[in-house]
C-alpha cells in the first residue's frame, strides 16, 4: 500500500511552477500491478521515482512499508571500469547479501543474462543491450514488493525479450509493478490498474482499461 | 524483502561502497594508483633537495626527511578527503536510484578510502624507516596518533561543507584549489612555527590545519614541542564546521539526490 498525503511536486523553469501534482491525495492498495499513463513530460517517471522514494515532493507525504526495486532500465548505477561481475557484486553488498549468496546470485545471472566472457569484463565494453540485460537480470533476483520499470521492457533480441518476460511474469506473481509505458499491449497484458497523470492531477482507475480510455481522451483533446 | 534496520542497512552500503571506490581506484589507472603511494616519496625529496639549495646544510635538531613525511602525509589526506569528497556528489548520481544509498554515505565511503591509503603510506615510511634504521621513537604517540584522527574528523567536516556548496555553488571546486595551495604553504609544513618571525606567527595561527601539524610533528620529535597548539581553537572549527556540513546537508539532501 503507498500512501500520498497532500502530494505537490513541480519543477521550478523559466515560466513559472510546472506542476507534476498538485495537492494530490490518494491511497494505492497493495497488491495490484499498476500501469502509469501520460503524455510525454506530464511526469509519469517522476511520479514512478517518488513513489519509490528516490525522488521527493516539494510538500506532502508519500507513506509506504514496501520495498521498491530502482528503476529497471536505468543503467546509471554500473560503474565503466568495473566488470558486469564485480558490478553485481556490487549491489549485492547493498543490499546485505552475504558471501554465499553473492555467489550464489553471480551464477544465476550470468546463466540468465547469457553475456558468456562479457561478463568479466568491464562495463564499458557492454553494447547497450548487454548494459541492460544485465540490469533486468539483476532486478530479477531480488524480492521486492514493487518493481518499478521505465518504459524499457524491450532489452535485446527478440530471444531474450521472450526470456525476459517469462521471467517478469513469474517474477510478479509474487510481487507488483509499477510500470510507465506507452505500450498499450504490454499495459493490458501487465497490468491491473492504472494511474494516469494529467496537469498536476492524477487519477487512479481500477481497471487498467478504464485507465486506458482516459489516455486516449486526453490525447486526442490535445491533438 | 527481509527487513533490515537502520544500521545494518548503513554498514552493507558503506561496505559496499568502499570496496566498490578501491576496485575503481585500481581499475580506472594502475599508474594512478602508483602516484597515489609514491606522491609522498617525491614530495619529501623534493622539498629536502629546495631546502638544501636554498638554504644549504643546516642543522636542525630533527630529521629533516622524517619531518616532511610526516606532514605530507598529514597534508595529503586532509586534501585527497576534501578532493575527492567534493566530487562524490556527481560522481555517484547514479546511485541514488538504490534507495538506500544517501549521498553523505558516498562522503564517508572516500573519506575512509584515503584513510585506508594514508594508512598504507605509513605503513610504507614505517618499512622504510625500519630498513634504514631511523630513530623512529615517538615522544607521544598517543598524541600523535590523536592529532591524525582528528585531523580525519576535521578534514570529513570541512570536506562535506565543501560538498554541498559545490553542488549549488559553481567555481567552488576552483577556490578549493587555490585555498590547497595557501594550505600547503601556510600550514608549517615544512618549518616549525617557532621558524617564524613572532608577525608571521600571528597570522598562520588563524589557519586550523597550522594547529593540527604542530600537534602532529610536534608530539613526534623530542626537540619539538606542541606550545603553539590551541586545542580549543581546532575544537571550535571541527565543531562548527561538522555542525554547519551536517545542517546543510540535512537540509539539501534530498536535492542533491533528486540532482
Amino acid at each position: 500500500m503507498i500512501e500520498l498525503n497532500n502530494v505537490t511536486k513541480y519543477f521550478q523553469t523559466k515560466h513559472g511552477k510546472k506542476y507534476i501534482l498538485d495537492n494530490v491525495s490518494i491511497v494505492i492498495p497493495s497488491h495490484t500491478n499498476i500501469g502509469i499513463l501520460g503524455r510525454n513530460g506530464a511526469g509519469k517517471s517522476t511520479l514512478m521515482r517518488m513513489l519509490g522514494q528516490i525522488e521527493f515532493p516539494n510538500n506532502g507525504k508519500i507513506t509506504s512499508a514496501n520495498s521498491f526495486s530502482w528503476p529497471l532500465g536505468l543503467s546509471g548505477g554500473f560503474v565503466g571500469n568495473m566488470t558486469g561481475k564485480a558490478n553485481v557484486r556490487f549491489v549485492c553488498r547493498l543490499y546485505g547479501k552475504s558471501n554465499k549468496e553473492i555467489q550464489e546470485i553471480i551464477t544465476t545471472i550470468k546463466d540468465f543474462t547469457e553475456l558468456g566472457d562479457y561478463f568479466d569484463m568491464p562495463i564499458k565494453t557492454y553494447s547497450s543491450g548487454m548494459k541492460s540485460r544485465l540490469n533486468f537480470g539483476l532486478s530479477m533476483v531480488f524480492d521486492f514488493d514493487y518493481l518499478l520499470i521505465d518504459e524499457t521492457l524491450s532489452v535485446g533480441d527478440t530471444r531474450f525479450k521472450k526470456k525476459s518476460k517469462e521471467a517478469l511474469m513469474k517474477k510478479i506473481e509474487t510481487c507488483s509493478v509499477l510500470l510507465v509505458s506507452h505500450d498499450m499491449k504490454i499495459l493490458r497484458e501487465l497490468c491491473d490498474a492504472g494511474i494516469v497523470v494529467n496537469e498536476g492531477k492524477m487519477h487512479y482507475y481500477e481497471n487498467i482499461n478504464d485507465a486506458i480510455d482516459e489516455y486516449e481522451k486526453i490525447n486526442k483533446k490535445a491533438g | 524483502m527481509l527487513q533490515r534496520n537502520y544500521l545494518q542497512v548503513f554498514f552493507a552500503v558503506q561496505k559496499a561502497l568502499f570496496l566498490r571506490e578501491l576496485n575503481m581506484r585500481i581499475s580506472v589507472s594502475r599508474l594512478g594508483l602508483f602516484w597515489t603511494f609514491f606522491q609522498p616519496f617525491f614530495q619529501v625529496m623534493l622539498f629536502v633537495l629546495v631546502k638544501l639549495l636554498l638554504f644549504g646544510d643546516t642543522a636542525e635538531t630533527f630529521d629533516f626527511a622524517v619531518f616532511l613525511a610526516i606532514n605530507f602525509t598529514a597534508y595529503n589526506m586532509f586534501r585527497s578527503i576534501i578532493n575527492k569528497s567534493m566530487g562524490a556528489f556527481t560522481a555517484n548520481k547514479g546511485l541514488f536510484n538504490y534507495k538506500q544509498v544517501k549521498p553523505i554515505d558516498t562522503i564517508i565511503a572516500r573519506s575512509m578510502v584515503e584513510v585506508f591509503i594514508t594508512g598504507i603510506i605509513i605503513l610504507i615510511f614505517i618499512v622504510i624507516g625500519l630498513y634504514f634504521d631511523y630513530d623512529m621513537n615517538i615522544k607521544n604517540l598517543v598524541m600523535f596518533s590523536l592529532g591524525f584522527l582528528w585531523l580525519i574528523v576535521f578534514s570529513f567536516s570541512l570536506a562535506l561543507c565543501l560538498a554541498v556548496a559545490n553542488t549549488f555553488i559553481a567555481s567552488v571546486s576552483k577556490i578549493v584549489g587555490f585555498l590547497m595551495y595557501a594550505f600547503m604553504f601556510g600550514s608549517a609544513l615544512f618549518y616549525t612555527v617557532d621558524m617564524l618571525s613572532p608577525e608571521l606567527q600571528n597570522i598562520i595561527y588563524f589557519n586550523p590545519l597550522t594547529h593540527f601539524m604542530e600537534m602532529i610533528h610536534g608530539s613526534y620529535f623530542y626537540t619539538l614541542d606542541t606550545k603553539h597548539v590551541d586545542t580549543v581553537y581546532m575544537m571550535s572549527w571541527t565543531i562548527s564546521l561538522l555542525f554547519f556540513g551536517l545542517w546543510f546537508y540535512m537540509r539539501l539532501e534530498k536535492k542533491i539526490i533528486s540532482l
